[in-house]
């Protein structure tokens, strides 16, 4: 991360952001608590996609655990590669899924850095984001012989049509079914109302503290994000993460009064598409950074507040359908170029920054064709950099950074 | 103003000296195991021929993979930035270049200022570079230097359409139990060099005049594979190998 | 003439057999690339539905919007469309099915102008009854976008009529599974293979005739069984003749499988009675499914099992295409439930371009001695 820092530089020190350290406290007592066992709690553990509609469960008092999350703390401990050939000796293709590769092998050896996730009891799988997750979810399921609940959100290429929203809607009502029968009791309505409104109000509060970047300099840049993310991924619905959002909001509001930015000296503004390559956001932060290059807004993060327009404030559960199938990844390749152009020019970006990751085949595939377009419409300069997201072995550091600092000479 | 511009490749080390817009001479030696050494090598040899004190030197950029390990240049500036220099000095026409190296291969467009606008870069893994050259060479028991005529002599080029090094090794192993001519697998090797870099080019949208520079431009099977694929002819100045250290000696003279 | 000439010589240039139908017929042609593609309805639209494989040729267009980890059906397809060589197509569809497809729909549309483009966004899940119900609605659209599409009415008369000649060719691609199963010095491997390249492109009431013919002409009373050692495949499509002589001059035959360009495509009838969307529905729900589709946590491994030991097979050979990520997350399960019966199985990877020479054949030599 681009705010942990290690020398005393009084300047650097200034612009450290210090909510992160309440962020870690957060994240340590949630993993703790979910890692309790089940008798203390009295909890049941419910494994779910980054896209999945979690509110449910945090209304059966189920605790949501994201294989996902943990994909990206393996990845950033760089225990990603282990991991992966541990996968690839059970007889998973290298071409899968990094964070599929790296969960798979963890759940056999409890492996990673807090020594693998708590059992599930139940699987709870949305393929808004890819269809990986769907067969991701099947070993899970039969490995760990607990039930599965898939929700089938199809493709919007060009339109939610009629009858994907009455399949979705249809399923909502499966999926509350479902976590009665597997919780034993009834759902309680009056609460999902009130867990969607704190879910809106924390999805409200990270796209508010994503927009502090529009000023210039940007008090944080998408590597932090990249942190501070977590937050909305996994405790959605949950009142901490209002609170801990009010908060950081209110230190990005008093960097941007008192003038301090991420970068010293920030010279160009970019923007970045897909996820992060985690086990290499530190260098990446160091070495833009280094060019003066701020990297103020990306697709990646912005992806948990991209469907508010889609909920209904009054009717939670009745939104759930359409808020959790129009998402940014479930759409059309054109309809991603869209949204890439229109967060240009929201963030008076110069240039936009594409990771080309192997590992997410529906967030990548189409990349080239998005180059193109918002190099057609706004002459955008780009940069793509062919990567992963955990495993180590396909990022190249040498061609990154002549990529990097090429690009930068281009921009110049 | 005399400049200097060194060139670490990943295969070989190049240097250029230029005065006032005037090339007075270039070097190429093996990089090796040390870049550092390379560099310095290559830079003092140079000097030694043209009877220069490393006084008279008065800007050194640095490019190329080993260009962070050239402590005595005043910059360090990209291949691709350099390139895109020496190919609008040697040709000024020229709007697109084709860089085939040592590890990988580029596309890049430029302005006519000699200014890049775009580029593309191969993918990891792809095959489509002197070092898969090398491998071919090898299991093909050719020597590097005779794989560019001996394609011409092809009657029919054979289909090598994997992208993945490995997969093509293995599909040109298959081609040669199946007794397909050699000369007819090389052309084939060509050919799939030439779609893979003319991909990269319809990216960024390559146009003509197209300049090849980097170490494969010695090749003519791979620049014909090329011509014959874009339908155009292909610039080859004889510093097609140099051209990355002339750009950066002509961007050290505006320091 | 031999009489597989006949479809060998269609198979063995598809766009030349597209081109010439529709000058002789003023026909419509349909695109697709899955077996989930309804096909039944573009018959009854009066089209030609057209399989693109993707042609074994150098890549070089489709590499500037496809990035290299793309298989090479998804490349190779692209390729024939932006080179031109798929310019006698009206109009394509993309059933919906694994992300790679998916994002290929997309950048078909972006790229390949003049032409109609749809897309038919199947259920993932197929074993639920909201599934179910969306599924035929899905089919309902379809019909409805054709109709337009096409400037056609497809009425139920057409559906019904489309639906028997269907039925009547997986009746006869299924028999031709039997017949090389007893008889593979009659029908080989690679005959097998043809006829199903040439099923997936020809016009279907002809062809039914065609097949129909082939098979009556087969005389099995003269000939006798021949004792191979049964191999059954799994994966997704071949579009490989080579592996098929390999395994035939290794000794072995293949007697089942459970490709999309296989059994996938045959298997289950459609009921002709009853409303016929729910029925054409029906079908795609209760058959074998791609992985990229989901009807229960092992109904793959079930299955693959279960013709094994229906076929008495010795032996299983996995053939992968690289990068297809659905098949690659059912292999090591798929795997061990085969070593838990005893059964020996090879894993074989491969692009679809790549000859079956060298190591490939090596590899299934020495597996089928194994056995």
């Amino acid at each position: 991360m681009s705010s942990t820092v290690q020398e005393k530089d009084p300047f650097k020190e200034k612009r450290k952001i210090k909510a992160v350290q309440k962020m870690k406290e957060i994240m340590t007592a949630y993993y703790i608590e979910a890692k309790t066992p089940t008798q203390q709690t009295g909890k049941k553990i419910a494994w779910i996609t980054s896209g999945g509609p979690v509110e449910p469960l945090i209304v059966m008092d189920v605790i949501p655990v994201y294989p996902e999350n943990y994909g990206a703390m393996i990845g950033a401990s760089k225990m990603g590669v282990d991991l992966c050939e541990k996968a690839e000796e059970m007889g998973y293709a290298r071409d899968l899924c990094s964070y599929a590769r790296a969960d798979i092998a963890s759940a056999t050896i409890n492996g990673g850095p807090i020594g693998g996730l708590p059992k599930p009891d139940m699987l709870i799988c949305c393929n808004n984001i890819c269809g990986t997750v769907m067969k991701w979810y099947e070993v899970q399921a039969r490995y760990f012989n607990v039930p599965l609940f898939i929700l089938d959100t199809p493709i919007c290429h060009r339109e939610y049509s009629k009858e994907i929203k009455a399949y979705v809607e249809q399923q909502i009502l499966e999926y509350i079914r479902f976590l009665e029968t597997v919780c034993g009791k009834p759902f309680d309505y009056d609460r999902m109302q009130e867990v969607g409104a704190l879910s809106i109000r924390g999805q409200r509060l990270w796209q508010d503290i994503l927009d502090t970047t529009l000023h210039k300099p940007a008090p944080m840049t998408c590597f932090d994000a990249f942190f501070f993310l977590a937050l909305i991924v996994t405790l959605r619905g949950k009142q901490e993460v209002v609170d801990y959002y009010e908060m950081l909001l209110a230190e990005m509001k008093a960097r941007i009064a008192a003038g301090i930015g991420m970068l010293p000296n920030e010279k160009y503004r970019l923007l970045w598409d897909n996820l992060p390559i985690w086990y290499k956001t530190r260098w990446l932060s160091e070495k833009f950074a280094a060019h003066d290059a701020s990297l103020v807004a990306d697709t990646y993060t912005s992806g948990w507040c991209s469907s508010l327009q889609y909920v209904d404030e009054n009717n939670f559960l009745g939104s759930l359908a359409e808020s959790y199938t129009r998402i940014f990844l479930n759409t059309g390749t054109d309809e991603m170029a869209k949204r890439i152009i229109e967060m240009a020019d929201k963030y008076q970006v110069n240039g936009l920054v594409l990771h080309s990751n192997r590992s997410c085949k529906p967030y990548s595939l189409g990349q080239y064709d998005i180059q193109r377009i918002v190099q057609e419409q706004r002459g955008l300069p780009t940069l793509m950099i062919e990567a992963d997201m955990v495993d180590e072995r396909n990022f190249s550091e040498s061609q990154i950074e002549t990529r990097i600092d090429a690009f930068i000479e281009m921009l110049k | 103003m005399i400049s200097a511009g060194v060139d670490i490749g990943s295969i070989s080390a190049k240097a250029a000296i230029i005065q006032d817009q005037n090339i007075l001479g270039t070097h190429v030696i093996l990089t090796g195991y040390n870049a550092r050494n390379a560099g310095e090598q290559v830079f003092n040899e140079l000097l030694m021929r043209l009877s220069i004190g490393p006084e008279g030197i008065q800007r050194i950029v640095a490019t190329g993979y080993g260009r962070n390990s050239v402590t005595f240049a005043h910059k360090a500036v990209t291949e691709i930035t350099c390139h895109a220099a020496g190919a609008h000095y040697l040709q000024p026409e020229t709007k697109s270049i084709i860089d085939i190296g040592g590890q990988d291969s580029k596309a890049i467009v430029i302005d006519s200022q000699g200014k890049v606008k775009d580029f593309a870069m191969n993918d990891k893994c792809a095959a489509g570079t002197g070092r898969f050259l090398e491998v071919m060479a090898r299991a093909l028991e050719v020597d590097l230097d005779a794989f560019g005529h001996l394609s011409l002599t092809a009657d029919n080029a054979a289909v090598i359409s994997s992208l993945c090094t490995v997969f093509a090794e293995s599909e040109v192993i298959s081609l040669i139990s199946k007794g397909e001519k050699r000369a007819n697998i090389i052309a084939g090797i060509h050919e799939s060099i030439a779609a893979r870099v003319i991909a990269m080019g319809n990216r960024i949208g390559l146009q003509a005049p197209v300049m090849m520079t980097g170490g494969v431009a010695k090749n003519i099977g791979v620049v014909k594979a090329l011509e014959k694929k874009l339908k155009t002819g292909i610039m080859v100045s004889e510093n097609a190998q140099v051209n990355g250290a002339i750009g950066a000696a002509l961007i050290a003279a505006t320091l | 003439m031999e009489p597989i000439t006949f479809f060998s010589n269609i198979a063995q240039d598809p766009g030349k057999y597209a081109a010439d139908w529709k000058k002789a017929t003023k026909g419509k042609i349909v695109g697709h690339f899955c077996s989930y593609t309804p096909e039944e309805i573009i018959t009854a639209a009066g089209a030609l539905p057209f399989r693109i494989f993707g042609k074994s040729a150098s890549i070089s267009r489709a590499d500037a919007h496809l990035q290299a980890y793309s298989c090479s059906l998804v490349r190779g397809g692209l390729e024939d469309a932006l080179a031109g060589r798929l310019d006698f197509l009206d109009g394509t569809v993309f059933p919906h099915t694994c992300d790679s497809i998916q994002r290929l729909s997309d950048i078909w549309r972006l790229n390949i102008r003049d032409k109609f483009h749809m897309d038919i966004i199947l259920p993932v899940k197929l074993n639920t009854d909201s599934a179910g119900d969306y599924m035929t609605q899905v089919l309902e659209k379809f019909k409805n976008e054709l109709q337009t599409a096409l400037s056609v009415e497809i009425t139920a008369e057409h559906l019904r009529a489309a639906v028997q000649v269907h039925n009547r060719i997986r009746a006869g691609l299924a028999k031709l599974y039997e017949l090389r199963r007893s008889f593979p010095n009659l029908v080989s491997g690679s005959m097998v293979h043809t006829i199903f390249k040439t099923a997936m492109l020809m016009d279907r009431y002809q062809f039914a005739d065609a097949l129909e013919g082939f098979i009556a002409g087969m005389d099995t009373q003269n000939s006798k069984p021949v004792h191979s050692k049964k191999i059954v495949l799994t994966g997704g499509l071949c579009n490989m003749p080579d592996i098929y002589q390999v395994i035939q001059a290794s000794g072995g035959v293949v007697v089942w499988d459970d490709f999309c360009t296989g059994a996938r495509y045959f298997e289950g009838m459609i009921e002709n009675d009853g409303p016929i969307l729910n029925a054409i529905a029906g079908r795609y729900l209760t058959r074998v499914v791609c992985p990229a589709k989901h009807a229960g946590i092992y109904s793959r491994g079930d299955y693959l099992l279960k013709q094994v030991k229906a076929q008495n097979a010795a032996g299983v050979i996995f053939v992968f295409l690289k990068f297809c990520d659905p098949h690659a997350f059912d292999y090591p399960y798929m795997k061990t439930m085969l070593e838990k019966e005893g059964i020996p199985h090879l894993l074989l990877e491969i692009e679809d371009q790549v000859a079956a020479e060298g190591q490939l054949r090596t590899r299934c030599e020495a597996f089928i001695e194994m056995l």
